[in-house]
C-alpha cells in the first residue's frame, strides 16, 4: 500500500501549468518569409493561452512588457535614457512636474496598457490625436490575419505621422490585441522592431513584424513564467505581514513594475511604514530594490 | 451656477452652415487663447461626430493669404501671426513686451535645456563651465519656455528643466525630434560635440 505523506503547501505549484514557448519556435530561424509567419502564428498561440491563464500576472507582466518597449521607443528617438531612467522619470514624479520626453513615451506606454483596447481608452492613451484618425490607422487592413493587421496600421500611421514611432507602435499593438482577441494591449512590437524596421513597407515589414513578434513572445512568456513566480511567493509572505495597509501595498506591488515607496504608498501608510515594508519585502526576497541608491529607491518584483 | 448648455450638435442649421459655425468656433477659441489649446479642448464645442482635424484643415485653408495661420504643437493648436510678418510686428512699438526678448545667452542655455533635458543647473554648470544665474532661469521660466521637470534621484532633490509645448510653438518645431540634428550639425562642420 502506498504511504501518502501531507506535503506543504508550495505557492509554485499552479505553475506547471502555464504554457511554454516550444523550443522550436525560438530556435527557428524564421528564413523563409512562411517559416517566419508559421512561428509568429505558434508564438502567438502560445502567448494567448498564457493570456487565458488565471495564474498569469496579467497587469504586471504588461506593466513590465511596457517599460520595455517605452525604452525602445527613447532609444529610436535617439535619446541617452534607458529603463532605470524612465522608472525615476515616472515613479518619482511630483504633481505639477512635466516627466520630460522620455518619460512622456513612457507614460503613453502606461495609458495605453493599462485601458481595454478601445478607441476612447486609446485617444486618452494619446490626447492630442483626433479619435477619427485614430480609428482611421486602426482600420487599416482590418479583417487580415493579426500580423496583416497590425503591419497595415503601422506603415499607414509611420506614413501620417512619422515623426511619432510610439503612436504607430502602440497602435499596431493595439490592432495586433483586438484581432487576438485579447482585452488589453500587450506590448509587442513595440519590444523588438527595430528603427530600420519602422520604414519598412509591405513584405518587408510583414516579415519584420513576424520576427518581431517571435522574438517579443518569447520574451512576454518566460517573463510572465518569471513574474508569476515572484507573484506567487509575493502572495505566499503576504499573511506574515502585519503592519496596516499591508494587503495594499502587496496589491500595488502585484500591479505596478515598480513603486516608489514615499510617492505611492502614502496614501494608506506613513513614510516610515513604507519604508520598513519594503525592507521586509526584501528581506523576504519577494520584492527587489531597483535603482541600487540609499535614496530615491524604487521596489518592484 | 453652471453656464447654458452649449448646443454643440446644432442639428437646426443646414449642415454646411453648422460646419460653417464649427470653423468659426474653433477660430474663436484659438483667437482667445495664448497657449496651444488641446484637441480635447477643441472637441467638445463642435458635434460629437465632426473631426476636430478636417474642422482645422478647412480653417487653415480660410486663413490663407492672411497674416496669420493655424499651427499645432504638442499641447494642441495655436493661432499666430506668419514668420514672414515677424520683423513688422518687432518695428511697432507696441509689441514689445510681447517679444521674447531673450539674450544670445539665454536662448543658448535654451538650447542646451532642449537637447539635454531634462537637466538640473548642476548639469548646465558642467556644459557651460560656469553657474547659470536664477535670473536666467526665471526669465525662461517666465515666459513660459521651460518648466519643472523629474526632480533629479540625488541628494536635495534638485529640479530639472524641461521645455513646454509653448517652446516648440516659440521655435516653430512639431516636436522636440525637430530639433536639428547635432550629428548632422558636426558633419557640416557647425558646432561640436
Amino acid at each position: 500500500m502506498k504511504h501518502v505523506t501531507a506535503t506543504p503547501y508550495d505557492p509554485l505549484d499552479t505553475l506547471d501549468t502555464l504554457p511554454r514557448m516550444p523550443l522550436w519556435v525560438t530556435s527557428g530561424r524564421g528564413h523563409p518569409p512562411e517559416d517566419a509567419a508559421f512561428l509568429s502564428g505558434a508564438a502567438l498561440a502560445t502567448l494567448h493561452t498564457m493570456s487565458a491563464h488565471a495564474d498569469a500576472p496579467h497587469t504586471l507582466l504588461r506593466a513590465r512588457l511596457a517599460l520595455l518597449a517605452a525604452q525602445a521607443c527613447v532609444t529610436h528617438a535617439g535619446r541617452p535614457e534607458r529603463a532605470a531612467d524612465l522608472r525615476d522619470a515616472v515613479h518619482l514624479l511630483r504633481p505639477g512636474d512635466a516627466p520630460g520626453p522620455a518619460g512622456e513615451i513612457y507614460q503613453t506606454w502606461q495609458r495605453a496598457i493599462t485601458q481595454p483596447v478601445t478607441l476612447k481608452a486609446l485617444h486618452k492613451a494619446f490626447p492630442i490625436q483626433d479619435p477619427h484618425q485614430i480609428a482611421r490607422w486602426l482600420d487599416a487592413g482590418r479583417g487580415g490575419s493579426p500580423i496583416n493587421h497590425a503591419a497595415s496600421v503601422l506603415e499607414r500611421v509611420q506614413a501620417d505621422a512619422p515623426h511619432t514611432p510610439e503612436v504607430a507602435l502602440i497602435l499596431a499593438d493595439a490592432a495586433l490585441a483586438q484581432a487576438m482577441g485579447w482585452a488589453r494591449l500587450v506590448p509587442l512590437l513595440g519590444l523588438s522592431l527595430t528603427a530600420r524596421d519602422l520604414y519598412k513597407t509591405g513584405d518587408a515589414l510583414r516579415l519584420a513584424c513576424h520576427r518581431s513578434v517571435v522574438a517579443s513572445a518569447k520574451t512576454a512568456v518566460q517573463t510572465g513564467h518569471d513574474l508569476a513566480r515572484k507573484a506567487a511567493l509575493l502572495r505566499a509572505v503576504t499573511p506574515k505581514l502585519r503592519a496596516k495597509g499591508a494587503a495594499q501595498a502587496v496589491a500595488l506591488f502585484l500591479h505596478s513594475d515598480a513603486v516608489a515607496p514615499s510617492l505611492a504608498m502614502t496614501g494608506f501608510m506613513s513614510d516610515r511604514a513604507a519604508r520598513r515594508l519594503c525592507d521586509r519585502l526584501v528581506a523576504f526576497a519577494v520584492v527587489r530594490e531597483l535603482t541600487g541608491r540609499d535614496t530615491f529607491r524604487l521596489y518592484g518584483v | 451656477m453652471a453656464d447654458p448648455v452649449l448646443d454643440t450638435e446644432l442639428e437646426a442649421l443646414p449642415p454646411e452652415i453648422r460646419w460653417r459655425e464649427w470653423m468659426r468656433r474653433i477660430e474663436a477659441v484659438l483667437f482667445a487663447s495664448a497657449s496651444p489649446v488641446p484637441h480635447a479642448d477643441l472637441a467638445r464645442i463642435i458635434g460629437q461626430n465632426a473631426s476636430v482635424d478636417l474642422l482645422i484643415a478647412d480653417l487653415a485653408a480660410d486663413l490663407e493669404g492672411r497674416a496669420f495661420e493655424v499651427a499645432q504643437g504638442t499641447g494642441g493648436w495655436i493661432l499666430r501671426t506668419r514668420p514672414a510678418y515677424a520683423p513688422v510686428i518687432r518695428a511697432a512699438a507696441d509689441a514689445q513686451g510681447q517679444h521674447l526678448d531673450l539674450r544670445d545667452f539665454d536662448i543658448a542655455v535654451l538650447a542646451a535645456i532642449a537637447y539635454h533635458q531634462p537637466i538640473t543647473r548642476d548639469g548646465l554648470k558642467d556644459i557651460f563651465g560656469k553657474d547659470i544665474s536664477r535670473d536666467l532661469i526665471g526669465r525662461l521660466h517666465a515666459r513660459e519656455l521651460i518648466g519643472t521637470g523629474p526632480r533629479s534621484p540625488r541628494r536635495g532633490a534638485p529640479y530639472t528643466f524641461v521645455t513646454t509645448p509653448a517652446f516648440l510653438v516659440a521655435f516653430d518645431l512639431h516636436s522636440l525630434r525637430d530639433l536639428p540634428d547635432r550629428e548632422q550639425m558636426e558633419d557640416a562642420g557647425l558646432g561640436k560635440a
